[in-house]
């Protein structure tokens, strides 16, 4: 076979032209462009007690449809209510694509919001899209989720603190299993920087047993809905359910999966799941559910519409921008699951005095 | 431009000249006009839809990478083959860039050509295995796609440890966020509505224009894509062009990879995870066969921008998430029932004229 010279010939010009095409063509010769058009409110006064919020339009943008963003909705309305903002929205159209929830975050900023808590598709990729953002003149919360690495372009994260909440996790399935056996661990997409936090609490749990108890699996990518997340639980109680003493699963649908699948099969496997669905409370109530390790959207919203109406209205800063705070995860078991939502409010409200007093500066 | 099969150049003298449609029947035309008529009426809806900064901009940004997306399914479809891994060739591509740029320090520019390069090189390897082989390309495609998709996770989580290239380039940022307003001639500036971004697009589409328009290598591969068995009787290597074809249509997805990495920020895994429907409505939409012979390239543009501009019209007018993909829906029913007619109805003129 001949070189083929006629059909490589095109490839590399455009090769030559694409690449030569980046050293010519982007170029800036005018000044930066002018800043947004927040809010010039004046301060008012009123320390952390939002004096005017009617201005406000708050958008609250999750990275896709997903069952645990539900609680922003109602979150968000009331806190519309309760603190007279202009408006709140609730926009899950971002498809889990950064690109579309670039677009939609420009097109919400057209429509006229001016605050923005998001939960980033990506997190290596949000604090771009956060910069932007904060270049206009937004205010922006980073909530449910933080940017991966130690930098933080929003003005504050308020997320659940990923690796932590999967440490106590596992370590409460270690508790359950008696201190020894054979661990399973069930999580989302192995991609993401947040899956790989919650791979490190559940491996250090692991460790600090001293080797009594053996992770056998991190199952990966199982997160997308319940169905791919029950046929892979299925199939693992299939094939070794016979040793599986232990399953900690750090996803929503994995965890829905894993008690669905546990009770139905008559596993003895102890499963520490995440969050609160219907089925895994009634789990925990039927014993098939060792645990679950509550998270809190609702103290996520509350809390970052409130934040962000006080920063869009120039009545406080952030004295430390950047700043990241735990929204607290509760392990609920047999013994509190009746309760835990107690618990959950107290720590919104202790979420709220500690905004005040530690991490916004009001005038 | 469309370009589809003609006669053979040789044959002069008996050749009549082609019953030119009537200008108004030209589908990109039409295109143009639903795009303009659309923007008219989601202008009037929300005026902010006109907002050059925060609507326009995004939308250009995006409709150019969607476009270089569409432009790589489109060689695979001139050939009358598919590319279901367009998605993950351009995860492939951006994968080496960010590895270029996170671990060696190179310049942007060495970085894309080794995004180009890896592209490049998983398409010609595709195109390879089809031409030698003979298995379908929906078949070799899908195979690549999972292959790919394990390859590529497995490489990002061993080399990374947040599952991404966080590293940015000198000149990178720049891609992002320039526009042609940041290019003065004295007093007067470029539109802020234009992203530099969209040079890449531009040149792609200049390329294959000529590729397909004014070369002969453009007419083989349409030939072969409408008819392998008289392209090889003709003469034709049809085993290269199809490797050819898949050489391009993965340089092109690696170049959106590229793009969308640049767009987003940082070069990840899930960079092209929803390339493929994007990629085949654009072409399709825009004039491009899919049983191959026929491509045009402006159509692909305007193809991409349709759904762009019905996408962002929607997100300005607060259609929720089920409503919103019941439209995008409807669009691609009605592109592929036209794409039957327009067959049907090419298949008829083709009979009648001999």
């Amino acid at each position: 076979m001949r070189f083929p010279t006629r059909s490589v010939l095109p490839a590399v010009v455009a090769v030559v032209l694409l690449s030569a095409g980046t050293t010519a063509c982007t170029y800036r010769n005018s000044g930066s462009q002018s800043a947004g058009s927040a809010s010039s409110a004046a301060r008012t006064g009123g320390g952390a007690d939002l004096v005017d919020g009617s201005g406000t339009k708050v958008a609250l943008v999750p990275g896709g449809a997903h069952p645990y963003f539900q609680p922003w909705k109602t979150a968000g309305a009331t806190a519309k209510k309760t603190y007279d903002l202009g408006a709140v929205a609730f926009d899950e159209t971002a498809e889990w694509d950064q690109q579309k929830q670039n677009n939609l975050l420009s097109t919400l900023a057209a429509r006229g919001y001016n605050a923005f808590g998001v939960f980033g598709v990506s997190p290596t990729d949000i604090n771009s899209t956060f910069a932007d953002l904060r270049s206009q003149g937004f205010p922006v919360a980073s909530l449910g989720s933080c940017p991966a690495g130690d930098k933080d372009e929003a003005d504050f994260c308020l997320s659940t603190d990923v690796r932590l909440a999967a440490y106590k996790a596992a370590k409460a399935a270690i508790a359950a299993m008696g201190g020894h056996g054979v661990l399973v661990h069930l999580t989302g997409n192995n991609v993401d920087a947040n899956t790989q936090l919650r791979i490190k609490g559940v491996g250090r749990a692991v460790r600090e047993t001293g080797g009594k108890v053996k992770l056998l699996q991190t199952i990966t990518d199982i997160d997308t809905d319940l169905q791919t997340a029950q046929k892979a639980v299925s199939d693992l109680m299939a094939a070794k359910g016979e040793q599986i003493t232990g399953i900690v699963a750090t996803a929503y649908n994995p965890a829905v999966a894993a008690a669905d699948v546990v009770k139905s099969s008559g596993s003895k496997a102890k499963v520490v799941a995440i969050d609160d669905d219907a089925k895994i409370l009634s789990g925990i109530r039927q014993s098939t559910v060792t645990a679950t390790v509550v998270q809190n959207p609702v103290g996520q919203a509350e809390i970052g519409t409130w934040a962000l109406a006080l920063l869009q209205t120039k009545q406080c800063s952030v004295r430390d921008p950047g700043v990241r705070v735990d929204s607290g995860s509760f392990v609920v078991d047999m013994a509190n699951v009746s309760a835990y939502d107690t618990a959950r409010q107290a720590k919104t409200a202790q979420l709220k005095q500690q905004f005040a007093d530690e991490i916004l500066n009001c005038g | 431009m469309t370009t589809a099969v003609g006669p053979p150049d040789t044959v002069t003298e008996e050749r009549t000249a082609p019953r030119r449609l009537p200008f108004w029947v030209n589908q990109r035309l039409g295109l143009l006009l639903l795009v303009v008529a659309l923007s008219v009426l989601f202008g009037v809806l929300r005026p902010a839809f006109l907002d050059q900064r925060l609507v326009l901009f995004p939308l250009l940004r995006d409709i150019s990478t969607l476009t270089v997306v569409a432009l790589a399914q489109m060689v695979a479809l001139s050939v009358g083959h598919m590319n279901l891994a367009v998605g993950r060739m351009a995860a492939f591509g951006a994968l080496f860039a960010g590895l270029g740029y996170d671990r060696l320090g190179v310049p942007m520019q060495v970085g894309l050509l080794v995004c180009l390069a890896a592209g490049a090189a998983v398409g010609a390897l595709t195109g390879w295995l089809i031409a030698r082989t003979g298995v379908s390309s929906f078949v070799v495609t899908l195979a690549m796609d999972f292959a790919l998709l394990g390859l590529v996770s497995l490489l990002y989580s061993a080399l990374t440890d947040d599952a991404a290239f966080t590293t940015h380039p000198s000149g990178i940022d720049a891609l992002r966020s320039y526009s042609l307003a940041d290019i003065c001639a004295g007093p007067i500036c470029g539109s802020p509505a234009v992203p530099q971004i969209a040079q890449f697009t531009v040149l792609a589409m200049l390329g294959l224009g000529f590729l397909y328009g004014s070369t002969r290598i453009g007419r083989e591969l349409l030939l072969t894509g409408a008819n392998p068995a008289a392209a090889e009787l003709s003469g034709i290597p049809t085993g290269r062009r199809v490797v050819l074809a898949h050489t391009l249509s993965g340089l092109l997805a690696a170049l959106a990879g590229f793009m969308a990495a640049a767009g987003t920020g940082t070069f990840r895994a899930s960079i092209g995870d929803d390339f493929m429907l994007p990629s085949f409505l654009g072409a399709v939409l825009g004039g491009t066969l899919l049983t191959g012979g026929v491509v045009s390239v402006l159509g692909t543009l305007l193809g991409t921008a349709l759904v762009g501009v019905i996408r962002k019209g929607l997100d300005l007018l607060g259609v929720g998430l089920e409503s919103l993909n019941i439209y995008l829906g409807c669009v691609l029913l009605l592109a592929l029932s036209a794409d039957r007619i327009r067959a049907v109805v090419s298949y008829r003129k083709v009979v009648r004229s001999t």
